[in-house]
């Protein structure tokens, strides 16, 4: 053993001094601290520009609203209710003259001879569209009233309190508004009286299973008459200086039902088309990506093959990278029109709501958002059911249980948590994705018709990704078709964070359990 | 700012010490002198006034059973504890050669170069073994490759590491075996030349024929450098040490003479602990 | 043991069934993937190379987007872009009948690998130089209190927030707020902020993946924390940093929501270096392949004459993201076996 005394320090004394070491030290923890404190600085600053520019909706749709009222559209609007109704008393009349129509063809009718047949029924679905003229004619003129007092009170709005700008008779123009209440119970009792002598003398339709539609119809036609004097209540009973709550900011927004901007008549910001939009996106995706992703994720992890294992897995991880805008393409290119061709093929006619009539809808978004959340399903699965410790399958085996049994009773369960938290996460993917619902979703705003049961997965609607993606390019700052989609992206914010944070809470939950 | 090159070196020079001799209790001969220290984890209190010297050129054990502080306050000499969040010294003080360790000011990065270490788990870097031992050297600004090269073969000779290794020193740290590795890291630790070696249970993770040669390279060191090991096993602190210290719930018992330690303990915890009644 | 009891035999069948069916599963998976890599392949193949040498279409490659003109002339049909159309007029006159014109379909898409390159480059060394620091600070300095833990968790939580919300927030602050109009600076930002959380997140984890002992062992021997650090933790981290951020920029080059109204435009007519002064070249405008994507799939029909730049945009694109995400998958399989405590 050298001795180690004996040859001199190898170490020099430490020739530059303590203290600017020291001093440089602390200059590359302020400095890596600096960058951390502007990631954090920018980060919170998203979140604060999202509320600030969101929060700002609500008064200005508080005086939209009342604006809403004060100009007496939501007078006129009563009205045009009644008269919507109407039209669409005619619009069930012309299906059922149309499914008529379609069965006589498949029964080997002429079009010419069914066209005949059917001209009594014509001329009664005429007449009775023609009874709701008057009640068209009332809204007409009440709506150009309306829209001009609403004008002039958002011209003198906007001026504030500037003189020069000329007073807004507001009080005449409301009174000559209102004198339409009368003139509607005169709508009201002639068109009772006509629909009541055409139903009288309704023809009969051929097919007997359309005839109890028919019936149906007239019961249908007769509520509607019966409720009209109703309207003419709610309008005796309107006023235009009710005061309209503020509450009613927050939940037209959250329930309303209609989204529509830059209208000449009156602009309503209601999410929920959105919300259900997106929802059922979401829906078809999870309803082919929980399954196909569990399952993968089960079969790479205990079935497959070492050599199978060394290529699924990044082949599917591989899958995540596709950038979605060139799977919207895809879902234009190919798979909506091969949607909609398999919609037409004779092996699925008994399916009541095909053929489809559009290519672009729910289903054809949420199939190829499935292949999305595929991967991030798959991965966090996989993870899951790698980590359940070696223990838990050998005391299976070993209790004779076969593969299966052990992947159902011991497995699957062991990391049930992290399945869980990765379909929140595969969720929160899908949720939060634009470019294929932009492409593919159809971007039609509006709920679909849930009377046609899963037929309305098959219909066009517009999400709270695409609606942002799409009209946010048009809008100007400040204004409050500005600050609704701040709001929209406000929810959509809110709803990832809080599907993430669930995720992470089952997934160190899952952790300590496993440990 | 305090420098530990500032400090009194008059007592690093002093004679080696006569085995024989008892643990110093007049301070002008303690290398390490911990001074009614108290040490907390937050508001977990695991040292309770521990006051100990510790003699220059002498192996010092700490003994205890789990969980007793002894390892809490090894790394308290190098301030190893740093690194622990929430964990501090909340009462005395420990002094290197008359110096407090924990001066506001004082460079931590001179006091570990000359309080070096050797953990439980051997933890070479994962790099060759002459950049294992070259480390340290070259953060201290040494670049000339002579002096290196020269470093590391004294090291690895005086951790005995050197016939074993000479042919492949560009291999990886990771190919050693367990107890080359742990001789490795105390190569690594002696090329920086500290004065003082903290060692935490250097031994516990090898087989009995490495132990033996950790142990015999400790005890050439001894020479040459103050030791102090934190040990479980009692053979082996019986075997290598000079003087014994024996901590029960984060109190000093006992510090003396390992002999008389290990022949004819003062106190019944000691005893019952190494005659091996409880622990 | 002879025979085997039934129930064993149907427990046995039933195992065989259902494993049968998670492989069904899994290759359906496989099977989907594979025929969009295969259509968008071949049918983009066709546009992007060419039989005869130099077996690239360089017109496509490396031309602006044109107008297709389609006209009858003397029987025959023709197909031309905009310019070859403006110099076929000066040789033949007007066409007898006004041509159909068909937007973005002839000419190539050149601006738009420019302007991506552009939005990635300078997104990726923003959020890669604050990120990581971020990561170092976090994981080597911050002491782990409340707060930290707070902003850890947050942080994971924004990485999850969809890119349309960095896109709206991008616009409000960037493009509006801060008036740098629809510009590359505006781009960088929206998309660096957006990839910030995943590169803060990743970074972080490999560098704690890194065992304490070899921190311990550096500091016991006298090194100081950078010092530390920079030759003993990051060395050892950065094959992972170095992964997740190629996995990053295929993200950022991936993503069309957050440059749609921050940085895209859909037609340009000058390539990004034609300005006029050098510090307009950051608040101009570019096109970007993901939103010429978007806008040849959305704006223009589906037929014949668009095919070829529907297709032949979305191949180049595919094969350019796929390639990143292929290296970070292979850096990431080699570095696992190399590196291992």
């Amino acid at each position: 053993m050298p001795v180690l005394a004996e040859s001199p320090p190898m170490v020099p004394p430490r020739t530059r001094s303590l203290v600017s070491t020291s001093g440089a030290e602390q200059a590359i923890k302020a400095f890596f601290g600096g960058n951390a404190l502007v990631a954090l600085l920018v980060l919170a600053l998203i979140t604060v520009f999202l509320f600030r520019e969101g929060f700002g909706f609500f008064g200005q749709n508080l005086n939209n609203l009342r604006l809403y009222r004060s100009a007496g559209l939501e007078y006129v609007d009563f009205i045009r209710v009644e008269a919507e109704k109407h039209s669409e008393l005619t619009r069930a009349l012309n299906d059922l003259r149309l499914r008529q129509f379609q069965k006589m063809q498949i029964e080997g009718v002429a079009p010419e001879q069914a066209n005949a047949s059917l001209a009594t029924f014509d001329e009664f679905a005429t007449a009775f569209s023609d009874t709701s003229e008057p009640l068209n004619g009332l809204v007409s003129d009440l709506s150009e009233q309306a829209s001009a007092l609403k004008e002039q009170l958002f011209a003198q709005a906007e001026a504030g309190a500037t003189a020069g700008a000329p007073p807004v008779e507001r009080d005449a123009a409301l009174a000559v508004l209102r004198a339409g209440t009368q003139q509607y119970d005169q709508a009201v009792s002639g068109v009772s009286t006509g629909v009541d002598q055409l139903l009288s003398t309704a023809p009969p339709l051929p097919e007997a299973k359309l005839q109890q539609t028919f019936d149906k119809w007239k019961q249908r036609a007769r509520d509607y008459v019966a409720q009209l004097p109703a309207a003419g209540e709610k309008l005796r009973a309107w006023s235009p200086d009710t005061p309209v709550p503020w509450y009613r900011a927050i939940s037209a927004f959250l329930f309303g039902h209609d989204w529509i901007t830059a209208s000449f008549w009156q602009d309503w910001y209601g999410i929920r088309p959105l919300l259900v939009g997106s929802i059922m996106v979401s829906l078809v995706a999870l309803f082919f990506a929980v399954p196909l992703g569990v399952a993968s994720a089960v079969y790479v992890s205990e079935i497959a093959s070492r050599h199978e294992k060394r290529i699924i897995k990044p082949y599917i991880e591989f899958i995540s990278a596709i950038p979605s805008v060139v799977l919207g393409f895809f879902g234009i290119a190919v798979v909506g029109t091969a949607v909609r061709a398999i919609s037409e093929l004779p092996m699925f006619s008994w399916v009541s709501f095909f053929p489809i009539s559009e290519r672009l809808n729910v289903f054809t978004a949420g199939l190829l958002l499935a292949l999305m959340a595929v991967p991030t399903i798959f991965t966090l699965a996989e993870d899951a059911l790698r980590n359940v410790p070696r223990g838990f399958k050998e005391a299976s085996y070993a209790l004779g249980a076969n593969r299966l049994q052990t992947i159902a009773r011991v497995l699957v369960p062991a990391s049930l948590s992290g399945i869980v938290s990765a379909i929140l996460l595969g969720l929160g993917r899908v949720i939060g994705e634009t470019m294929v619902v932009l492409l593919c979703a159809g971007n039609r705003i509006d709920i679909p018709d849930f009377t046609q049961g899963l037929g309305a997965f098959f219909q066009p609607v517009h999400t709270m990704t695409g609606i942002i993606a799409q009209e946010m390019g048009e809008v100007v700052r400040g204004s409050i078709h500005y600050r609704a989609l701040f709001m929209v992206g406000l929810v959509l914010f809110t709803i990832t964070l809080l599907i993430n944070y669930f995720a992470q809470k089952l997934v160190a939950r899952y952790r300590m359990s496993i440990g | 700012m305090v420098s530990l090159l500032e400090m009194p070196q008059a007592v690093s020079k002093s004679p080696t010490r006569d085995a024989a001799q008892l643990p110093a209790q007049q301070n002008d001969t303690a290398m390490i002198e911990i001074d009614r220290v108290k040490f907390a984890y937050g508001t977990n209190t695991v040292l309770h006034d521990v006051t100990l010297n510790v003699p220059p050129k002498a192996v010092t054990a700490f003994i205890g059973p789990s969980g007793c502080g002894k390892t809490t306050l090894l790394r308290c000499i190098n301030r190893m504890n740093d690194l622990v969040d929430g964990a501090a010294i909340t009462q005395g003080a420990i002094r290197i050669q008359g110096t407090d360790i924990n001066t506001p000011g004082l460079d931590v990065v001179e006091l570990r170069r000359r309080v070096g270490m050797v953990f439980q788990k051997s933890n070479p870097f994962p790099k060759s073994i002459y950049d294992n031992i070259a480390y340290g050297l070259r953060i201290a600004g040494v670049t000339k490759r002579s002096l290196i090269d020269e470093a590391v073969e004294k090291s690895l000779r005086a951790s005995a590491l050197w016939d074993e290794v000479k042919d492949r020193l560009n291999v990886s740290g990771y190919g050693l075996s367990g107890g080359q590795q742990q001789r490795l890291c105390i190569a690594r630790a002696l090329a920086v030349e500290p004065e003082i070696i903290l060692m935490d249970e250097p031994c516990s993770a090898l087989d009995p024929i490495a132990t033996a040669k950790v142990e015999e390279l400790i005890h050439h060191l001894k020479q040459h450098y103050t030791i102090v090991i934190v040990t479980h096993n009692m053979q082996q602190a019986g075997r290598v040490s000079d003087n014994t210290a024996f901590f029960y719930l984060g109190r000093l018992i006992e510090f003396a003479d390992t002999r008389k330690i290990f022949s004819n303990p003062s106190q019944k915890q000691t005893e019952d602990y190494i005659t091996g009644r409880f622990g | 043991m002879t025979s085997v009891r039934p129930h064993l035999r149907r427990s046995r069948i039933i195992e065989r069934i259902a494993f049968w069916a998670f492989r069904i599963a899994t290759y359906i998976v496989l099977a989907f993937a594979t025929y969009i890599f295969l259509d968008i392949g071949i049918k983009g193949a066709r546009t992007v190379f060419t039989t005869t040498a130099p077996f690239v279409n360089t017109t496509f490659l490396f031309d602006r987007p044109q107008t297709l003109y389609v006209f009858e002339h003397e029987g025959q049909k023709m197909t031309l872009g905009d310019t070859d159309f403006r110099a076929w007029k000066e040789t033949h006159g007007e066409p007898a009948v006004d041509p159909t014109t068909v937007a973005y379909s002839a000419g190539g898409i050149w601006p738009c690998i420019v302007g991506t390159a552009l939005l990635v480059v300078g997104s990726m060394v923003l959020a890669l130089f604050v990120g990581i620091s971020s990561a170092i600070y976090l994981s080597e300095y911050s002491r782990n209190g409340r707060f930290i833990k707070l902003v850890r968790i947050a942080i994971l939580n924004l990485a999850g927030v969809p890119s349309i919300v960095f896109g709206l927030f991008g616009f409000g602050l960037f493009v509006i707020f801060f008036g740098w109009n629809v510009s590359l600076l505006a781009g960088w930002f929206t998309l660096g902020l957006m990839i910030l959380p995943a590169i803060i997140t990743a970074s972080e984890e490999s560098l704690r993946a890194v065992p304490q002992g070899l921190r311990e062992g550096s500091l016991a021997l006298g090194a100081t924390k950078w010092q530390t650090i920079r030759k003993n933790v990051l060395p050892y981290a950065l094959p992972g940093i170095l992964t997740s951020s190629i996995l990053g920029i295929a993200r950022v080059a991936g993503e069309t929501a957050p440059i749609m109204f921050t940085a895209a435009y859909a037609m340009r007519d000058e390539m990004p270096w034609q300005v006029s002064r050098a510090s307009d070249f950051v608040f101009q405008g570019v096109m970007a392949l993901p939103y010429h994507i978007y806008v040849v799939s959305s704006k223009i029909p589906q037929n014949e004459y668009t095919e070829r730049v529907q297709y032949g945009a979305a191949f180049v694109f595919l094969a350019l993201v796929m390639l990143i995400a292929l290296t970070s998958i292979v850096l990431r399989e080699k570095s696992r076996s190399r590196l291992s405590w």
